[in-house]
């Protein structure tokens, strides 16, 4: 009660202290704009120097604050150079900020807090919002593709979903492998939720010492998003839209018709080789080359996909409240036919500050998106389907592949299945934060937040009854919803304290954070039901029957709970000397009854430029070289590893009786590990950043060594244990992630007309495995696209995660006499099948003869990025690619039967002796060809223009009767020039950690072509 | 004023704070989450309903993929002379490397079969440990211990069969130290497969009420007991006499021959008088994923909406191999362009193959689009023909052909369905000439029921038979060893001789 007591008595102080400040004060009168563009800056913080005294300029750039005479104000802003300017007698100022001219200067967003990058010590990189929302993609988290060196995006195609994103190579290979999100201070799994538009700043959080104070969830970098806030002024209304479409590009050519019916001929022949002589079977196909060019798949299921965005916002506010709100609606033809999402946002932020003390607020953000899904593996049935099959016969009745034999691998038309497809995908999500900041005394300020996530989300697919082919016939209806439900809360508090003495600084944070998360799902299954075309099918499930099967799969149902302190000092002598060092403790339920952890990080700085001895050279405007070290944990499994379950899923029915009835079963067919604890990755980080040329060039670069120790792995163990998985989850090996990241910016003016920016990153990274728990024992995986239960991936000691392995291929058989001659002999083997090394040279070819045939990991990742503004115009190209990577192409060799063939695969196929020593015969999906091999594996290395987009600024003058401050139109290229030399479709394959790199999917690449305007008023 | 409200709001943040170390107070309990998906383990194993719940999860995994489709025609059908790979040419190739024996480690469906065999072994071996300590109905706690060491053991009957020596696990590993563990001889494989099959006969009751019908009954254990005797005939001769013994207590238990031969086979004969194991399959309603049998589809007609994947077709010297007029032929073989008896058409094209499985056979009007097709159809592993067929052939190992002529007469009888002009009784007491009549018997009677490939081993006639297709006596007894096994095991398992 004491204590208590005291605290208040300083308040009290302080607020004498404040009110005395206030007395002698003149207004002054301002306007910050970007020195490069003339534009207006808004939401830019203006502090009087030495005080807690300031501001935040309007959405006109402009900002009204009492100072005294010859006060010094404090201009920074996210992304600009800090600006100190003396105010001396005047009444009004105009401010001229430098954008990001010198890294060094500019204001960084950190966990819990932000801090002048001159004094940060970590890896740690920005993007402007307004860099983000440039682009025309759905998810934010795409638009950083190229943008920051040391940051992998592998975008997916299919409208509505997330992007793969890692952060300095992959460490990670069982459950969450992304980073942590953590937008206005909650944490998320991804952002599908956000807007572009709505984001303010993204940060990115490299480096252990950063990302340490998110402790046991930052194992795989952290991405900081703060949102829109309503700044002093306005209102100012905004509108951003723009409305265009999408295309697939780069697509390969597929064989013709009468391609397709030569090679499937000849796929017979193959075949028949080895089949007993009662089952040798005909040629399918009379006269293959009659049957012409033939339908073209692509073009009867694929379109120019239209795509529109639209988003209003309203900001503005007075010293003691703001506002930000915005509407967005995003509409986005998938590139298959019917295939549509829809999206609507809303972000709502208030801040109010009631006294001068408390400020509270909110930020909140709503989505509901509405899903038309395109068919599930609609792009392979386009690969595989047959040319020579019209889309309809002449009677108008679907072209029926049983017509023609062609067997399981493409017996469907695509266009029976695009008709007959009904699945929609609802989602409603909530998310956001309340919060409360109390300054208590000088320099202390006590913050509380409380944020959520709730999510709806619901999937249902309808079939209804037709009979359109002999294999695409329903003889019921089927309906099926899956409905998953997230409900996670977290809660934080922090106590903030800057302390200044003389030459030290002093920041020191103290937090405390709970979260709970949950998510369940259902799904619920009834055949026979009738179709209800107003949407919701619920309704036609039929009421109180107790036929419609409910199922609850278990490793959809998730519940965790983390409990944490952290701690952590920003420490500075004289601008020179700089540590930050910080320590969070915490408990995870996934690993109970061992949950707690502890996360230490440490960094140092050295500003040389701020060394007397520096003070006469003009080569440096800004030098400084850091150094971190950091341990920081991935708690992110699905459940305890640890803990075992039991198995209770539909396939574990057994059925007795007369009449049957089925009895769900339920035991045990797992093993798990005795203890498991969350992977830690330790990292160090060695940096040096500065600028020369009057701050023209500036430049970053950064070494990096981040080892993910006690790694969570699913490894394979013996079939004989009677595992459903054949996995064992646990702590199994040591990863480590080294490389290094360079960015390079140049920016500069020529005359009053023209500026410029250039900058360029790249980052290299290598990635490899250095313990296994299992010892030598490598982990195989990657079956997912590749015949016959073959495994494409080893992960082992000393190589990269997930490496392709398998048998490397030397050349083709063109002899029969050369097979008999070969290791290869009594194999099933004829002319046209692949030859392999027998690397061992014990004469037969088998599993032991398989090497490394390539990695998935990319090496290099670039981007290129540049922006040019001539007087009203202004010009952005971005570039981008990843080099020294490699892509399975699994589409080659998975068949069941008479799928297509490329073009490319068609015209090089070994067809005869002679013919190809490179390509295999069309026999390619039969065993001895299809399993893992060197034939498959192509350079995944790619270089994209990204984005292009070309900008006008209407002359602010004649539109100002019109009300209208600011008026761009603009136009928008993304993805249009792609370079790569892979033979499927696009090289950009994501995946799972162990089986990254494997193409099955055969999702298109696509362009997107828009146009757009900006409009403030 | 104001200064009474800073007072407040110093206060209320550190209340705020003392909120926060009160709430740490019961961090311990609170990271104590129970799995949200599933039941924990430790939770298991408590009451009745868990024991009959894990006997269930084990006779459910008799119908998955690994156990009862590709990896079963791969292993137990594919080196035959019986069939054919069928489908298109190009479709799943690789059974034609088991046709011809050219099959090595690395093939999918060895690891498959091994695993499937596995899991159902994991099943029993959870009973087994697990339900002695429940406490429950005490005749039906050792009912359950009897139903999976039959379970058990006709695991391991298919293991030894495909793979000579195998691990033999008789509980569920401890932990890692149990987990890797070598090849235990065939010998004690068979002896642990007879133990089992002796307690399960002395507990298991002979018929069950008609809503356990499908449950194992002691005739099962008994049935199984004499085919595993009969198994180790070709290098332990005295075993003849044990096949005997539990053939002749087989036929002393009231099973009889039914009089249709074809439609002993289809869904409406389901459990009938002559069936001893049978798998039990249906097409449980809004549920396609507890209906995943896909035993009738991968062999069904293809090109028909209904039928199947058109896999393991019989061959011309199976359509070649009947007697006369022998009625079983038709009723085992769909001919492309036939109309079956309960009225499907089979179109003359359309399909990859001429010739189909009928024992498989389930009528197309039974599809259910979302389903597999045929995933109704039962799979009868053991019936009264099988076991008449072994006494036969036991009594004239053991010099009794006159009851040798008894039990083989009976199966040729019902063959024969009243038509005396075609299978006339075998009357020779030959040995060697009723042993050659036998297996002959063995071989159309159970034609397509899996059965065919390893008898003829058993018999020591693969390399006549086989040989012409690449069977090499020394090496093609048994199948490889999976390679991920082998590789997995680092170094404690041994692979088969040649390969």
């Amino acid at each position: 009660m004491k204590r208590i007591f005291t605290i208040s008595g300083l308040v009290l102080l302080c607020s004498f202290f404040f009110t005395y400040a206030y007395a002698q004060n003149t207004t002054l009168k301002g306007k910050v704009t970007d020195a490069t563009t003339g534009e207006s800056l808004v939401g830019v913080s203006v502090i009087i120097k030495g005080t807690t005294t300031g501001t935040q300029t309007d959405a006109s750039g402009a900002f009204t604050l009492s100072v005294s005479p010859n006060a010094t104000l404090v201009v920074t802003y996210i992304g600009y150079a800090e600006q100190q300017v003396n105010v001396g007698t005047a009444s009004t100022i105009s401010i001229k900020m430098l954008p990001a001219a010198s890294q060094l200067q500019q204001v960084v967003v950190i966990g819990y807090g932000t801090q002048r990058k001159v004094d940060n010590t970590g890896a740690v990189s920005s993007v402007k919002g307004a860099d983000i929302s440039k682009q025309p993609d759905a998810n934010p988290v795409s638009a950083l593709q190229g943008k920051v060196a040391g940051v992998t995006i592998t975008n997916n195609g299919t409208p509505g979903s997330a992007p793969a994103i890692s952060i300095r190579g992959l460490g990670t290979v069982y459950g969450n492998v992304s980073p942590l999100y953590v937008v206005d201070g909650v944490w998320y799994d991804d952002i599908t939720f956000l807007n572009s538009g709505d984001i303010e700043n993204v940060t990115i959080l490299k480096d252990a010492s950063s990302t340490a104070i998110y402790g046991v969830r930052a194992a795989n970098g952290v991405v900081l998003i703060t949102t829109k806030k309503g700044v002093k002024g306005g209102p100012a209304i905004s509108y951003n839209g723009y409305v265009g479409y999408q295309a697939a590009t780069n697509q390969p050519k597929m064989a013709t018709a009468a391609q397709y019916a030569q090679a499937i001929n000849e796929t017979v022949t193959y075949g028949n080789t080895f089949a007993a002589p009662d089952d040798v079977k005909p040629p399918i196909f009379d006269n293959p080359a009659s049957y012409g060019k033939g339908t073209d798949w692509y073009g009867q299921i694929l379109r120019n996909a239209f795509t529109t965005s639209h988003q209003v916002s309203l900001s503005g506010g007075s010293e003691k409240a703001t506002y930000d709100y915005s509407f967005g609606y995003l509409n986005q033809d998938g590139l298959v036919r019917n295939n549509n999402y829809q999206r609507f946002t809303i972000h709502l932020s208030n801040e109010f500050k009631p006294i001068s003390i408390l400020s509270v607020g909110y930020s909140a953000n709503g989505v509901y998106s509405y899903s038309k899904d395109a068919p599930g593996g609609i792009f392979h049935q386009l690969y595989s389907a047959s040319p020579t099959l019209p889309v309809y016969y002449a009677d108008g009745k679907y072209g029926d592949p049983t017509d023609y034999g062609t067997g399981s691998g493409n017996n469907f038309n695509p266009e029976v299945t695009l008709d007959y497809n009904n699945h929609r995908t609802v989602d409603h999500r909530f998310t956001g934060d309340v919060h409360a900041e109390l300054k208590i005394v000088k320099g202390l300020k006590f913050r509380t937040s409380f944020g959520g996530d709730l999510g709806q989300l619901e999937a249902r697919g309808f079939t209804p009854v037709y009979a359109a082919t002999v294999a695409q016939t329903t003889t019921t209806t089927t309906l099926n919803i899956e409905h998953t439900e997230t409900k996670n809360w977290i809660w934080e508090n922090t106590l903030t304290y800057d302390y200044r003495y003389k030459d030290h600084k002093i920041t020191a944070l103290a937090g405390y954070s709970a979260q709970n998360n949950r998510t369940y799902e259902i799904v619920a299954n009834a055949n026979g039901v009738p179709y209800v075309k107003s949407g919701n099918l619920y309704s036609s499930y039929p009421q109180g029957d107790t036929s419609v099967t409910r199922i609850r799969n278990p490793s959809d149902q998730l519940h965790n709970r983390t409990l944490s302190q952290f701690a952590r000092i920003n420490y500075s002598y004289k601008d020179k000397y700089l540590l930050n060092a910080s320590i969070r403790r915490d408990g995870a339920s996934q690993f109970y009854p061992n949950p707690y952890g502890w996360f230490p990080s440490i960094g140092g700085g050295w500003v040389i430029t701020n060394e007397s001895f520096m003070k006469d050279q003009h080569i440096f405007d800004n030098l400084k070289l850091r150094a971190s070290w950091g341990k920081v944990g991935n708690s992110v499994v699905p459940i305890n590893p640890s803990v075992q379950t039991v198995a209770a899923d539909p396939y574990l029915t057994a059925i007795f009786g007369n009449p049957q009835v089925p009895y769900q079963g339920a035991s045990i067919n797992t093993i798990v590990p005795p203890r498991t604890v969350w992977e830690k990755a330790v990292a160090t980080d060695f940096g040096i950043e500065g600028s020369i040329l009057h701050n023209k060039l500036s430049f970053e670069a950064d070494y990096y060594n981040r080892k993910t120790e006690d790694a969570i792995f699913a490894i394979p163990v013996l079939a004989s244990i009677g595992t459903n998985s054949g996995n064992l989850i646990g702590n199994q090996a040591t990863i480590q992630n080294k490389g290094f990241e360079i960015s390079i910016t140049w920016k500069d003016r020529v005359g009053s007309d023209f500026g410029y920016s250039l900058s360029g990153n790249v980052g290299v990274n290598n990635n490899k495995v250095l313990s296994v728990e299992s010892g030598k024992n490598p982990i195989y995986a990657g079956g997912n696209g590749i015949a016959n239960g073959n495994l494409a991936t080893r992960t082992v000691v000393g190589e990269p995660i997930g490496e392709f392995y398998g048998y490397k291929v030397t050349g083709v058989f063109q002899t029969q006499a050369q097979v008999d001659q070969s290791p290869q002999k009594g194999t099933n083997t004829q002319p046209g099948d692949f030859i392999y090394q027998d690397t061992n040279h014990d004469g037969s070819i088998d599993s032991k003869d398989r090497v490394v045939i390539g990695n998935p990991n990319p090496k290099i990742s670039y981007g290129f990025n540049t922006s040019f503004t001539y007087k009203q115009f202004d010009l952005t190209l971005d570039m981008q690619g990843v080099a020294d990577v490699d892509v399975y192409n699994a589409n080659i060799g998975f068949r069941f039967g008479g799928e297509n063939f490329t073009q490319d695969f068609y015209e090089h196929r070994w067809h005869g002796p002679g013919t190809s020593n490179t390509y295999p015969s069309t026999n390619v999906g039969a065993n001895n060809n299809s399993k893992p091999n060197s034939f498959f594996v192509e350079s995944g290395a790619y270089f994209r223009v990204r984005n292009a987009q070309l900008g006008y600024t209407l002359p602010s003058l004649s539109l100002k009767k019109y009300g209208i401050q600011r008026l761009r139109v603009y136009a928008n290229a993304q993805n249009a020039i792609n370079i790569f030399g892979y033979k499927g479709f696009t090289p950009e394959i994501g995946g799972a950690a162990l089986s990254r790199g494997i193409d099955a999917d055969v999702y298109p690449l696509f362009a997107t072509y828009n146009l757009g305007v900006n409009v403030t008023f | 004023m104001k200064t009474n409200k800073k007072i407040l709001q110093g206060t209320l943040g550190l209340s705020l704070i003392a909120c926060l170390v009160a709430f740490q107070g019961c961090k311990k309990s609170w990271l104590d989450v129970n799995p949200a998906g599933n039941q924990a383990a430790t939770q298991f194993w408590k009451t009745q309903d868990d024991a009959t719940k894990a006997v269930d999860a084990m006779y459910a995994n008799l119908h998955e993929w690994s156990n009862i489709a590709f990896a079963s025609i791969a292993v137990e059908s594919m080196g035959s002379d019986d069939v054919n790979k069928g489908s298109r040419a190009d479709d799943a190739t690789f059974m034609n490397d088991f046709h011809n024996f050219s099959a090595n480690s690395g093939e999918g469906q060895i690891s498959d079969f091994w695993g499937g065999e596995y899991k159902t072994i994991n099943f029993a071996n959870q009973v087994l440990d697990n339900v002695p300590n429940i406490s429950m109905d005490a005749s039906l706690k050792s009912r359950y211990l009897a139903e999976a060491k039959f379970i058990r053991a006709w695991c391991y009957f298919r293991l030894v069969r495909a793979f000579g020596d195998v691990p033999l696990r008789l509980h569920v590993p401890k932990g890692a130290s149990e987990y890797n563990i070598p090849r235990t001889p065939k010998v004690q494989v068979w002896a642990a497969i007879e133990t089992d099959l002796t307690d399960a006969a002395a507990v298991l009751p002979q018929s069950y009420s008609a809503a356990d019908i499908g449950r194992i009954t002691k005739g099962a254990a008994l049935a199984l007991h004499a085919k595993a005797a009969m198994y180790q005939t070709l290098t332990n001769k005295a075993k003849w006499n044990d096949v005997l013994t539990y053939t002749n207590q087989v036929m002393a238990l009231g099973y009889t021959l039914f009089p249709n031969y074809e439609q002993m086979f289809r869904t409406n004969n389901k459990n009938n008088s002559e069936s001893i194991f049978e798998i039990q399959c249906m097409l449980v309603p809004n549920n396609p994923n507890a209906s995943n049998s896909q035993y009738s589809q991968v062999q069904g007609v293809d090109g028909s909406t209904g039928g199947g994947w058109g896999f393991n077709v019989p061959s011309a010297s199976l359509a070649a191999a009947y007697e006369p007029g022998d009625p079983r032929r038709d009723a085992t073989i769909i001919f492309r362009g036939e109309t079956t008896p309960e009225g499907d058409v089979i179109p003359t094209s359309g399909g990859n193959s001429t010739m189909y499985n009928q024992k498989s056979y389930v009528p197309f009007s039974l599809y259910v689009s979302g389903f597999n097709e045929g995933c109704q159809q039962d799979k009868i592993c053991l019936r009264y023909a099988d076991v008449l067929l072994m006494n036969a052939e036991a009594n004239n190992e053991l010099g009794n052909a006159a009851a040798a002529l008894t039990s083989l007469e009976l199966v040729r009888a019902r063959a024969r369905a009243g038509n005396n002009a075609i299978l006339p009784p075998v009357t020779t007491t030959d040995q060697a000439a009723l042993r050659l009549a036998i297996w002959n018997e063995r071989h159309i009677e159970l034609a397509m029921e899996f059965d065919r490939y390893f008898d003829v081993i058993r018999q020591g006639n693969a390399a006549a038979i086989f040989g012409p297709r690449g069977w090499k006596a020394g090496k093609n007894e048994v199948w490889p060893l999976p390679q991920n096994e082998i590789d997995l095991s680092a170094g404690t398992l041994t692979q088969n001789p040649g390969y």
